[in-house]
């Protein structure tokens, strides 16, 4: 495997890989950049969402829809995908490849299960007469957790990505600051998502 | 700072973790989602008091994340901070613009 | 059936890209080429003078469409353009201007000067800045070919709803309008990232913060607000497209929605937008004002606070431009106090030109003339901007042409005034050549009376009460004079403005060769040759003060002390990706806007997502500009 031979030539291989040249530095910081953007593109969509999600126009509002048995089951699995995804970032660092690649598998597996509950509720929720189309509630709700859905979707396919990359060439001063920052993207989907299940769905169980 | 371009800022701060760390702010995590999970589905609370309360757990639990999965604790961060805090104060200045309205 | 075509073509392309092509010799011959090595070059200079081009390009043809609304308006009840003609022309002027004109002018003075600037070889992501230069030609290009095909967009620059959705904007044009300035506004945000990256990450040895030349800061803080600011237009303008296109309701009364959240989602935008295009004017004009004064620039620090407190509060007062849309007193007098503070620090900069020139010994050199009008011509827009910031006048003069005239002192007066500065200072810098000073100061002179004679009136036609936005007004009411004095002002604009592309040809053909330092500059950026070298820096600079290079020439010193050994200099390698996914996205968006049938803008976002592979894939080693190339080079610059 290319990734042992790595390890053992580079005993003296810095901590934080993903830091350790300048483009990494810009990578990841350029990333951290790109996450506060995000921050106000989702607060865009909350606040849209949060404005206009009493409008249902005669149709099923939140508390009618929303099953919480279902959000706390992908809330469950999103925080455990959020674990497992920065294990694997600490075993990067300690150069364990193997180890690395089994969190990383394990991490988009449960991201790949969050996506099909969304898609579930999101069949389920059609069914009861609340699509994109049907209300400025339904318009504004599928904006705001299709986003977030999107983005997870985006997750997925770039950590596989890159799980093929680092199969390719083990871990190295050019994959770490990659496999890092797709960590950060993850949390960051996870820390949007702590806010859709308490500001979407808890709130419109509440009313 | 001598060869490279100002890296002196992100030097990185060495110390290795350990995964007890990360999977106790992960329980703690869960437990706090439980706690907003149970003051919606039981009576706990008078229903005002709800917002306010979920939206603190909310609050703790991404400081959580930022400062322990994604390492905002560290050296060599300042920048990182500093514009996730700006992102931040804006994203809420206009959320709260677009509810209000 | 054009699908068909579409798909054909592009796969045809896609083809000969990845098999290496039909035609071999040819296919070589074209990489040889220099088209494309412009096409695939992630060279920060060369990206500036693409930016800078384009965004010129764009310029003339806004000008154009300004002209075109004038002569409509030249006497009363004229019937030259009328009605949805006019409509087009006023939107896709103010959407060209602000998008496709300034920005990108900026964008490329930034991409030119601050890496020169900060004593760096390069920027922190060289491939994103060029993704960053295509995707906003990409989309300025799909905003303007509505022109042809199917009409432009015609609801204003601010694109209101409920008149930008289907019932009352039945054809194309709002859907270029969302399309084009998506795609534009990623370029836009890559491009922003960028520099901030870079001017955290890539600074020369002792170039701390607060020896950051003013240009740098002003760019930093306006890339920051990019940063926060582009995301709220993203979203903006997704909810748009979605009303449009996919039946949605966030806009829409009957079904609900509230057009209301697009003006919130316009201006949080917005406003931010407006202190993007006029902060790194500001840094223009603290450059040049304390070259030409042969001065330390007064009050630097203060100078840097002001920057950076304009960048913040430009978030906070937003709502200034919806005050008749009545959110309230309380947010009304919040709004108007945050609005009138930005005042403050503005004066500070005010004030800090004016005691930077206050003893200097001052050269008028056409850049220097152009910051010396601007400060009177800024400060006026400033001042009628204060009186726009109270609520109840508000109520009187909005959309008014007092509004309009208002905007033009601050955007051309400031914006515009500012990149014709930073053009005559850097031109060498960019090109290597000396603009002509004559016809500079031509263009000065018949740039800024016209300016003047065409928008100063205009103040009081908006008191007098004409409306903006309308295509002709009543005769005999007291407007006839000053409409027909500030549609002959323009002619002014227009001279400057032919004197400028005058002055560009004939600099081409046989301009003055440019010295390094022409100007007896202050910053790094005129310590290196003109044009700079591929990698700017033979050795990195070691920075020992603010006005680096003033520092040690009076030092007596020649050149910047070195902060490491000659040695070879890594380079990135030039990409076509971002050309490709550009492409990807330009296709994409007009296959959005060709309603019903989708397979198009589908088939353009799956381009973009095999570029990204391609990128991801990719393993960039660059290649490396070894010592004895660089010598050779020095000394052809010397002999």
């Amino acid at each position: 495997m290319a990734a042992q031979t790595e390890v053992k030539a580079n005993p003296n291989m810095p901590n934080h890989l993903e830091t350790a040249t300048l483009d990494g530095k810009n990578k990841v910081l350029g990333f951290w950049l790109f996450l506060g953007a995000e921050t106000v593109l989702f607060a865009c969509l909350f606040g849209t969402y949060l404005a206009l999600r009493n409008q249902t126009m005669g149709g099923p509002d939140g508390q009618e829809l929303f099953d919480l048995k279902l959000v706390a089951a992908a809330t469950a699995i999103l925080l455990t995908s959020s674990l497992t995804s920065v294990l694997a970032m600490m075993k990067m660092n300690q150069l364990n490849y193997k180890a690395m690649q089994l969190w990383l598998g394990i991490t988009v597996l449960l991201g790949a299960s969050f996506l099909g509950l969304e898609i579930y509720e999101f069949i389920h929720y059609v069914h009861e007469g609340h699509t994109f189309m049907s209300s400025a509630f339904g318009s504004s709700f599928y904006a705001l957790v299709g986003t977030h859905g999107a983005h997870v979707t985006f997750g997925i396919i770039w950590i596989s990505t890159l799980m093929i990359q680092a199969a390719k060439r083990g871990i190295t001063k050019e994959t770490a600051p990659k496999l890092f920052v797709s960590s950060l993207y993850w949390h960051f989907i996870d820390v949007v998502w702590v806010f859709i299940f308490s500001l979407v769905y808890l709130l419109g169980k509440v009313g | 700072m001598a060869q490279q371009p100002n890296t002196s800022n992100h030097a990185p701060s060495g110390s290795s973790e350990s995964a007890t760390k990360h999977v106790l702010s992960f329980l703690l995590m869960i437990a706090l989602t439980v706690v907003a999970f149970a003051l919606v589905m039981y009576d706990i609370v008078p229903t005002n008091m709800i917002l306010p309360l979920i939206l603190v757990l909310a609050t703790i639990q991404v400081f959580l994340q930022l400062f322990t999965f994604m390492h905002l604790n560290q050296k060599g961060t300042a920048f990182y901070t500093i514009f996730m805090v700006t992102g931040i104060l804006i994203a809420v200045v206009s959320a709260v613009g677009i509810i209000l309205m | 059936m054009g699908t068909l075509i579409v798909l054909i073509v592009f796969a045809l392309f896609i083809t000969a890209i990845l098999t290496g092509g039909y035609n071999k010799e040819a296919i070589e011959k074209f990489k040889k080429s220099k088209a494309w090595d412009w096409l695939t070059t992630v060279d920060h200079k060369k990206i500036g003078i693409m930016y800078f081009i384009s965004g010129f390009f764009f310029f003339l043809i806004g000008g154009i469409e300004a002209i075109f609304m004038r002569m409509q308006l030249i006497v009363p009840h004229n019937d030259l353009f009328v009605g949805d003609t006019f409509n087009q022309l006023l939107t896709m002027h103010g959407t060209t201007m602000i998008f496709l004109a300034a920005m990108p002018l900026l964008f490329g003075l930034m991409n030119a000067v601050i890496p020169l600037q900060i004593g760096a070889r390069d920027v922190a992501f060289p491939f994103l800045n060029a993704l960053g230069f295509w995707l906003f030609t990409a989309g300025g290009l799909l905003l303007n070919l509505s022109w042809i095909f199917g009409g432009a967009p015609d609801a204003g620059w601010t694109s209101y709803t409920t008149l930008a959705l289907n019932d009352y904007s039945p054809g194309p044009g709002i859907d270029y309008y969302v399309l084009g300035l998506q795609i534009s506004g990623i370029g836009t945000l890559i491009g922003g990232l960028n520099f901030i990256v870079t001017v955290i990450n890539m600074r020369a040895p002792g170039m701390t913060f607060l020896r950051m030349p003013m240009f740098t800061w002003t760019s930093f803080i306006a890339s920051a607000l990019i940063l926060f600011a582009f995301p709220a237009l993203t979203v903006g303008l997704l909810l748009l497209m979605f009303d449009r296109l996919f039946g949605a309701n966030f806009f829409d009364h009957a079904m609900g929605g509230s057009s209301v959240i697009w003006e919130h989602l316009f201006w949080i935008f917005g406003h931010p937008e407006v202190y993007i295009v006029i902060l790194p004017a500001f840094g223009i004009m603290s450059e040049v004002i304390s070259t030409f004064s042969k001065k330390r620039l007064f009050g630097y620090t203060s100078m840097v606070f002001a920057t950076v407190v304009i960048g913040f509060l430009g978030f906070m007062v937003w709502v200034h431009h919806m005050f008749t849309v009545g959110l309230g007193p309380w947010s009304n007098s919040v709004f108007a106090v945050a609005t009138m503070t930005i005042a403050v620090p503005t004066g500070i900069k005010v004030f800090n030109w004016l005691f930077t020139m206050w003893g200097g010994q001052i050269r008028f050199k056409t850049a220097m003339l152009f910051a010396v009008g601007f400060i009177p011509t800024f400060v006026m827009g400033g001042m009628t901007g204060v009186m726009l910031a109270l609520p109840p006048a508000d109520f009187q003069y909005q959309d008014s042409y007092f509004v309009v005239a208002h905007f033009h002192y601050v955007l051309v007066g400031g914006t515009v005034m500012g990149i014709f500065a930073g053009a005559y200072y850097w031109w060498p810098k960019m090109f290597g050549k000396m603009l002509n000073e004559t016809l500079g100061k031509i263009h000065f002179w018949t740039f800024l009376i016209g300016f003047h004679l065409t928008f100063f009136p205009q103040h009081f036609l908006g008191l007098f009460g004409m409306p903006r936005r309308v295509f002709t007004y009543q005769a005999n009411v007291g407007l006839e004079q000053l409409n027909m004095l500030s549609t002959i002002g323009t002619i002014g604009m227009v001279i400057g403005t032919l004197a400028f592309v005058f002055n560009i040809v004939i600099t081409f053909k046989k301009g003055a060769k440019a010295p390094a330092d022409p100007w007896d500059g202050r910053t790094l950026e005129w310590s290196i040759s003109s044009p700079a070298p591929e990698y700017n820096f033979a050795q990195l600079p070691l920075v020992r003060g603010y006005d680096a290079w003033f520092m040690e020439k009076q030092a007596g010193n020649k050149e910047m002390p070195a902060a490491e050994p000659l040695g070879s200099i890594h380079m990135p390698s030039p990409s076509f990706i971002p050309l490709l996914m550009s492409i990807g996205f330009f296709v994409s968006g007009f296959g959005f806007v060709a309603r019903g049938d989708y397979s198009m803008g589908i088939l353009g976002l799956i381009i973009v997502f095999i570029a990204m592979f391609m990128r991801s894939f990719d393993q960039d080693h660059g290649y490396h500009i070894e010592p004895h190339e660089i010598e050779e080079a020095n000394k052809g610059v010397k002999a």
